[in-house]
């Protein structure tokens, strides 16, 4: 069965660190979500295995957006439980037919290469370390933000109706608004902006998009508003259209 | 050109930065504050790191960029606090700026993963505008 549209998993565990990705994930989603989506948050101890596959099998979410610590190889969520495996083939299978990004490390590597043959539509993640700054505390400041708020401009886009390479686009415009907050921008004079543009420099060189650009996980909330107001100035002309020849035939 | 081309740029970049060195000439390093005061005072070196700073290159061999890149980063991250976590992976790793430090002296593959990270950004900081 197709994976459904407008169905979203956003996974955010907030253990050894991964608080100050999930913070920033969940406020995004918060901010972004249309209505007519059907979201579900896994967030804290629930972003585990058998909830997440649990949600999977129940919900057949076209879009998956993840956070994890990673390897090469291996994805993993709360309590460092491996969730995907490049040579496990049934835990492959878990993301046939989704557009699946994974905020980790090095998973593209293998690990993303491995899903897409697997029949995943397309797959966002880091060929290196994917790195974030801990200066302040998880969700508090621009700086610990930053690197997150260019990585999820991906998920911004997907739920603002855009098509993969539409997000994908958009998050290398994000990672780079980013560098030029940092570099010339307002950010210039933080005591740690080389260290942050330097991560940003870094995430974005290393942030690999592969398979499908034409997917959009949810279409309608993007695209309605254009064909309502592409509709009106029809409507009106059909209704001026109707007036006249009304006035005609009364005449 | 003029020299309000590279009052411009000084202007535009931050405070640590116009302290670090940036640019190389007859094989020493110069920070923007350096240039800044040697294009004003109208020098003969101030020509050269003009020349340098118009055509958006800081006018060195790859192997120099590493040896610049390294003390602009051994610059900055002794200027930290040396034992609280900084900076973290999603693999699991976190690093104070002693830690880090100690991978780019290494020459790790962390290491050297910002090592070439400050090398763009000081070719992309020599080419803003």
């Amino acid at each position: 069965m197709p994976a459904l549209s407008n169905t979203f998993l956003f996974v955010e565990p907030d253990d050894n660190y991964l608080d100050y990705g999930s913070t920033v994930l969940h406020q995004i989603v918060e901010a972004n979500k249309q209505s007519g989506q059907d979201i579900t948050e896994l967030m804290g101890a629930d972003a585990n295995p058998d909830k997440i596959k649990q949600i999977l099998a129940g919900k057949n979410p076209l879009a998956c957006a993840m956070i994890g610590h990673g390897s090469e190889t291996i994805f993993t969520v709360f309590n460092l439980a491996p969730l995907l495996h490049a040579q496990n083939l049934s835990e492959l299978a878990l993301m046939n037919s989704r557009v699946v990004a994974l905020c980790s490390c090095l998973t593209a590597v293998s690990l993303g290469p491995a899903l897409i043959d697997a029949g995943t539509v397309s797959y966002l993640g880091y060929n290196k370390e994917f790195w974030f700054y801990t200066g302040d505390n998880a969700g508090t400041t621009r700086a610990v933000q930053s690197p997150f708020l260019a990585e999820f401009q991906f998920t911004v886009s997907l739920l603002r109706g855009k098509s993969t390479g539409e997000a994908r686009a958009d998050q290398l415009v994000k990672y780079d608004e980013e560098i030029a907050y940092w570099t010339t921008g307002d950010g210039k004079n933080h005591p740690s902006a080389s260290e942050i543009a330097n991560i940003l420099q870094m995430n974005k060189g290393t942030s690999t998009f592969l398979g499908q650009g034409s997917v959009s996980p949810s279409p309608q909330s993007g695209a309605l508003p254009a064909q309502i107001n592409s509709a009106i100035p029809l409507v009106v002309a059909v209704a001026a259209l109707g007036y006249a020849v009304y006035k005609t035939v009364l005449a | 050109m003029s020299k309000e081309l590279v009052n411009q740029w000084y202007n535009k970049i931050s405070n640590v930065e116009r302290n670090l060195p940036l640019l190389l000439v007859d094989g020493y390093a110069y920070t923007p504050q350096m240039a800044y005061d040697e294009v004003n005072n109208g020098s003969a070196l101030g020509a050269k790191l003009q020349a340098l700073i118009e055509s958006g290159r800081f006018g060195t061999s790859s192997l120099e960029e590493v040896a610049i890149a390294k003390v602009r980063v051994r610059q900055i991250l002794q200027s930290k606090p040396q034992d609280k976590i900084l900076f973290a992976t999603m693999s699991n790793k976190t690093f104070t700026p002693a830690q880090l430090l100690a991978e780019i002296e290494s020459g790790t593959q962390i290491g050297e993963q910002w090592v070439q990270s400050e090398i763009s950004r000081m070719t992309a900081l020599v080419r803003v505008r």
